[in-house]
């Protein structure tokens, strides 16, 4: 049809206010720009199909994890001894969510002889976050979805932060700050070149396709009503409170590729998706992780809220560095000391001692404390326990991770739903960008944005990644992750305005098959006070590292803690 | 200067000075040829100007008329002022060709760009009319007599006249035929001026005559053309011309702001505002939009002295506004400072909103609403939405819960707010979304209508932290067209098509306005 006749097929009423003369006279900007390109291309001798862009004008750095303080430890013999001793009561060690939350418990339990001790420059773990004058943006975790209502002490806090403002009268439902839940449009997913609202695969999926997607999800919705003969929740956040019923836990010792290809799940679609939210959550696919923590990500979610489903989600620009942020509120902040490397623990008669070194001094202190919680991931754990009898033993998968704040002054879009929250390519094996802006409530005229790019490296075994990944020259990695974009945008490395890259060594923990509920119940002895003078915290020890694993993971310690004095 | 050898009537070289080969001397024909060009020439430019005037200002018979009278009246004084030019002719003709080329090529560029910037826009628009009819006023009695003394007085009238005609009568059937479709305004007039010095450069290098002075008007030839051909290749020829086929009527201004594009468009009747293709308003029926968004509201407030207006860039509502006295202060929040200050300088526009954003109780403040109302401490009495329509998630968002607890924070005791909702008839959803959106956010809400016939059916909200307004609360100001207390009762009746029906609340965590209006407006527009 001509642009003449698709006028006159536009009754005049439409020409008006509303979306009326837009049709046509967008066809005829779009024809006038397609001839304005040909013009640029024409007079400037361009060939349209000239190589990428030039990467020179992109500015930025690899940042990351204090891989070489973190280093350290390995050769503990190298640092200086101790010119100074101090006292504690409890030492945390740690500064990620599970730290913070642990200190914010024993604070508000009475506790002000707890000294936090934080490897970085930052707190906050995979929870940190970074700002340049463009926004504020993640380095890791951005999201909290809506909680279970009965997650009480993860709502006490949420009130504390302003994340719940009331509670509905009639309901009895907490009402959640409106900036803070995540604004629609919250997803999008690039399939056969168009944009599709939602994640889970829709545009020219087959029907039989469909159907088994659908099937899932009826599964998912049975999972999440069904309880266990103890009457718990089959899944449970924190898991821990999930049922013991053999029935659920028995799906942890198979993996969830397996488990669904035993229930007759094969749809290309859907495996996709489901790798992609393992990757996601995980950082590894569906075939590294257990049947059960693949369900538990989907029937565990049943939040409840007045104002939000439970499919909704809390973030902030710069992600959970908000909740990082909120959990020191109302703690005592010169309890926390940032870039200081604990390197060795000793049992004393008292308590434990403890070396630390501090990067900006270049000085180490021996602090005595009566109890130690070890807050870090459990490999930093176990070199700290190295001379320690019955110290505890596991073996979590860890996948390292790269992250990426890109700032960009415009993303080429392809046709379908405009920019979303989360933004993800079909077929990908890099979990997409979420729009670090997307809270912003100002009108959106096109201003320069930051995006934060996240991408699971699992291609090779966690070791051998790792390896590969520190051995990536920023450069490399510029090169790779434009490539990765361009496929999305095509065109965009020109409105790269800077890159920030990190590399987590160890970027989550992944609950693999017998993880969870093996019946060595390793992760649970892993958990185990030693003669109550060290205590444990962290995700690897829930084996899914989500904000309320960690939050929850402080209390119990903090609790132990308590209950041990 | 004046014993330079007079033109054309210089005695005959001696033989072998001229390199060019002996033959009959087509001096003169090229001279005739040149009358030719240039009387097209001059009509384009009159042509251009009526035409412009028409489009910028309207009334096409006043303004064709009131333009070639003034031309041609010009093009009188041109020709008397002639006889003050003195040998050497050619020279004089060479720089007025010249002079033709660049005041009626950059005509209507200029005219363009002055119409946002210029208050009087007639008088620059008639001073340039002025000035290209004396230049080409005097072309012609300057040809003439420099050719006086090559032909017969009648041969001369009888040659210098027919070409002259004949070249009126190309201008006047290219102009509409092939220029303005193919070329539009600007590049036309470009082209033409172009064509002026072209015949200066042709007679500077036909004519050794001219060789003592012909570096410096040789430079000026250059000049001029570069000039020209830049303007006329980076002309906004691309916008201008694709509009001017979308808009049914003629774009008389188009901008892009880092915002939106504005364009105005006019026809014998009305003006037009269009934001990113949207109609804003047109000037016949734009008091219906405004006297039902400021007064049902406004009346029931007595006591109001502040008010805060948010989008409204155009000073309309503002304009309804100014209607009581008792307002002490008004306050437009309008994120655009393009539109604001193209309604405090245009001419046209300033007429439309009565010098609104010109008084001194209107402040005028160039901001996002949303992040104004967040960080604003002022109270007010009224605050008057009038955003666009909810076409999209960002537009969407001052639609939303959140947004108009915001505003809560914002009224006075006692004080209101007034929604423009788009329309309840074609969406019917997104119209009761936001009552319902407004009654989430804890306000009372009295929805009504009216029909705005270039709009249609066309829907407000106006709520309150309480119910107690009535229709007839207070006295109208005086000389309204159509807001009555008959007519506010009217607007209050929802017919069927129209009446409410179950919505979701628009929240930022879910946008169920922009969905509502997609759907609504979905099938009218594809």
């Amino acid at each position: 049809m001509t642009t003449a006749n698709k006028l006159l097929l536009v009754p005049p009423l439409l020409g008006e206010r509303g979306l009326g003369g837009e049709v046509p006279r967008r066809r005829f900007l779009q024809q006038a720009a397609l001839g304005a390109v040909g013009l640029l291309l024409g007079s400037s001798g361009l060939p349209a199909c000239a190589p990428a862009a030039s990467r020179a004008h992109i500015k930025g750095s690899m940042r990351g994890a204090d891989f070489s303080l973190g280093h350290l430890l390995r050769q503990p013999g190298q640092l200086p001894a101790p010119t100074r001793t101090e006292q504690v009561g409890v030492l945390i060690i740690g500064g990620g969510v599970a730290g913070l939350s642990a200190k914010r418990w024993l604070y508000r339990h009475g506790r002000t002889d707890v000294l936090l001790l934080e490897l970085e420059q930052g707190l906050g773990g995979n929870a940190a976050g970074g700002q340049n004058p463009v926004s504020a943006y993640p380095w890791g975790a951005h999201y909290l979805p809506v909680p279970d209502a009965r997650n009480t002490e993860l709502l006490a806090f949420l009130r504390e932060a302003g994340v719940i403002t009331g509670t509905d009268e009639t309901s009895g439902l907490p009402v959640y700050n409106e900036y803070h839940l995540c604004h629609d449009p919250e997803e999008r997913l690039l399939i056969h070149g168009h944009w599709q609202q939602g994640l889970v695969p829709e545009l020219g999926v087959p029907a039989a396709d469909k159907a088994q997607i659908q099937r899932f999800f009826r599964l998912v919705e049975a999972m999440k009503q069904a309880q266990g003969a103890d009457g718990r929740d089959a899944f449970c956040i924190p898991l821990d409170r999930s049922s013991t019923d053999e029935q659920f836990r028995r799906l942890d010792q198979l993996s969830f590729a397996d488990y669904l290809a035993a229930e007759g799940y094969t749809s290309l679609y859907l495996r996709w998706y489901l790798d992609y939210c393992c990757q996601d959550d995980y950082g590894a696919p569906a075939a590294r992780v257990s049947a059960w923590a693949g369900l538990h990500y989907f029937a565990a979610r049943k939040g409840r809220a007045h104002n939000a489903e439970a499919a909704d989600v809390l973030t902030w620009p710069e992600g959970n560095a908000f909740l990082v942020q909120q959990l020191q509120r109302g703690v005592d902040r010169g309890g926390i000391r940032a870039a200081t490397l604990v390197y060795e623990l000793r049992e004393t008669a008292a308590g434990v001692e403890a070396l630390a070194y501090d990067a900006v001094t270049r000085q180490t202190t021996r602090i005595l404390a009566r109890q130690v919680l070890l807050a870090t991931p459990h490999f930093v754990a176990r070199r700290l326990l190295a001379g320690w009898a019955d110290a505890p033993a596991l073996q979590p998968y860890h996948a390292p991770w790269l992250i990426a704040n890109l700032t960009v002054d415009g993303l080429p879009q392809g046709p379908g739903q405009p920019l979303c929250w989360d933004n993800v390519r079909y077929g990908s094996r890099a979990v997409g960008y979420i729009d670090a802006n997307h809270q912003d409530l100002g009108r959106d005229v096109g201003q320069p944005r930051v995006i934060t790019f996240y991408w699971p490296l699992t291609e090779a075994e966690p070791d051998a990644a790792r390896r590969q990944a520190y051995q990536t020259s920023y450069d490399q990695w510029l090169q790779r992750l434009l490539a990765e974009l361009e496929t999305t945008h095509p065109g965009v490395t020109r409105h790269v305005q800077q890159a920030e890259l990190w590399v987590w060594g160890h970027g989550m923990v992944a609950p693999t098959p017998g993880y969870l509920w093996g019946p060595d119940e390793a992760r649970q002895r892993a958990a185990q006070p030693l003669r109550n003078r060290v205590f444990f915290a962290h995700t690897d020890l829930s084996g899914v590292s989500i904000f309320e694993e960690a939050f929850y993971q402080g209390i119990r310690a903090a609790t132990e803690i308590l209950a041990a004095v | 200067m004046a014993n330079e050898p007079a033109l054309l009537d210089a005695p005959p070289e001696p033989p072998g000075t001229d390199r060019r080969p002996a033959g009959p001397d087509y001096r003169p024909a090229l001279l005739l040829g040149s009358v030719f060009v240039i009387a097209t020439c001059g009509l384009i430019y009159e042509l251009i100007a009526g035409t412009l005037a028409s489009y910028l200002l309207g009334d096409s018979v006043t303004q064709f008329s009131t333009i070639i009278g003034a031309y041609l009246f010009s093009m009188g004084i041109g020709s008397w002022l002639s006889r003050f030019l003195d040998a050497p002719l050619l020279r004089w003709f060479i720089r007025l060709e010249i002079l033709v080329g660049l005041v009626g090529g950059f005509s209507a560029p200029l005219l363009f760009v002055l119409f946002e910037y210029v208050t009087s826009f007639r008088i620059i628009l008639y001073a340039l009319v002025g000035l290209t009819g004396v230049l080409v006023g005097l072309e012609i009695p300057l040809l003439m007599r420099i050719l006086e003394n090559r032909f017969e007085f009648k041969e001369l009238v009888s040659r210098v006249f027919t070409f002259d005609y004949i070249g009126a009568l190309l201008a006047s059937l290219i102009f509409p035929l092939v220029l303005v479709p193919q070329l539009g305004l600007i590049r036309t007039a470009l082209l033409f001026g172009l064509l002026n010095v072209a015949v200066a450069a042709v007679v500077l290098y036909r004519f050794r005559e001219t060789r003592p002075y012909r570096r410096g008007l040789l430079t000026a030839v250059v000049l001029s053309s570069a000039a020209l051909l830049a303007c006329f290749a980076y002309a906004e020829r691309v916008q201008v011309y694709t509009e001017t086929l979308a808009f049914q009527d003629q774009v008389i201004y188009s901008k892009s702001t880092p915002y939106q594009r504005i364009v105005l468009t006019r026809n014998a009747r009305e003006l037009r505002l269009f934001l990113n293709g949207n109609l804003q308003f047109s000037s016949l029926d734009e008091y219906r939009y405004h006297e039902a968004l400021v007064h049902p509201a406004m009346q029931a407030l007595p006591q109001a002295r502040r008010v805060l207006v948010l989008g409204g860039g155009d000073g309309l509502a503002v304009r309804e506004l100014l209607k009581y006295p008792r307002l002490q202060s008004i306050r437009l929040v309008d994120l655009d400072p393009g539109m604001t200050e193209l309604f405090r300088r245009n001419e046209l526009l300033l007429r439309l909103n009565q010098r609104s954003l010109l008084q001194p109780k209107v402040q005028v403040i160039s901001a996002d609403a949303y992040q104004w109302v967040r960080q604003d401490t002022a109270r007010y009495d009224l605050l008057v939405i009038d955003f666009p329509d909810p076409s999209n998630y960002s537009i969407g968002k001052l639609y939303s819960t959140a947004f108009y607890r915001e505003l809560d924070k914002l009224l006075a005791p006692g004080g209101r707010l007034v929604v423009q909702s788009t329309s309840p008839y074609l969406a019917r959803r997104s119209f009761w979304c936001i009552a319902h959106t407004l009654q989430a956010a804890g306000f009372h809400t009295i929805p009504y209508h009216l029909y705005v016939p270039s709009f249609g059916e066309w829907g407000y909200v106006l709520a309150g932290r309480n119910a107690h307004w009535r229709p007839d609360a207070g006295p109208l100001p005086p000389g309204l067209r159509y807001v009555t207390p008959q007519s506010i009762r009217q607007m209050l009746t929802f017919p069927p098509d129209m009446a409410e029906l179950p919505t979701d609340v628009n929240q930022l965590n879910n946008q169920a306005l922009v969905r509502y209006f997609e759907e609504d407006w979905g099938p009218y527009t594809h």
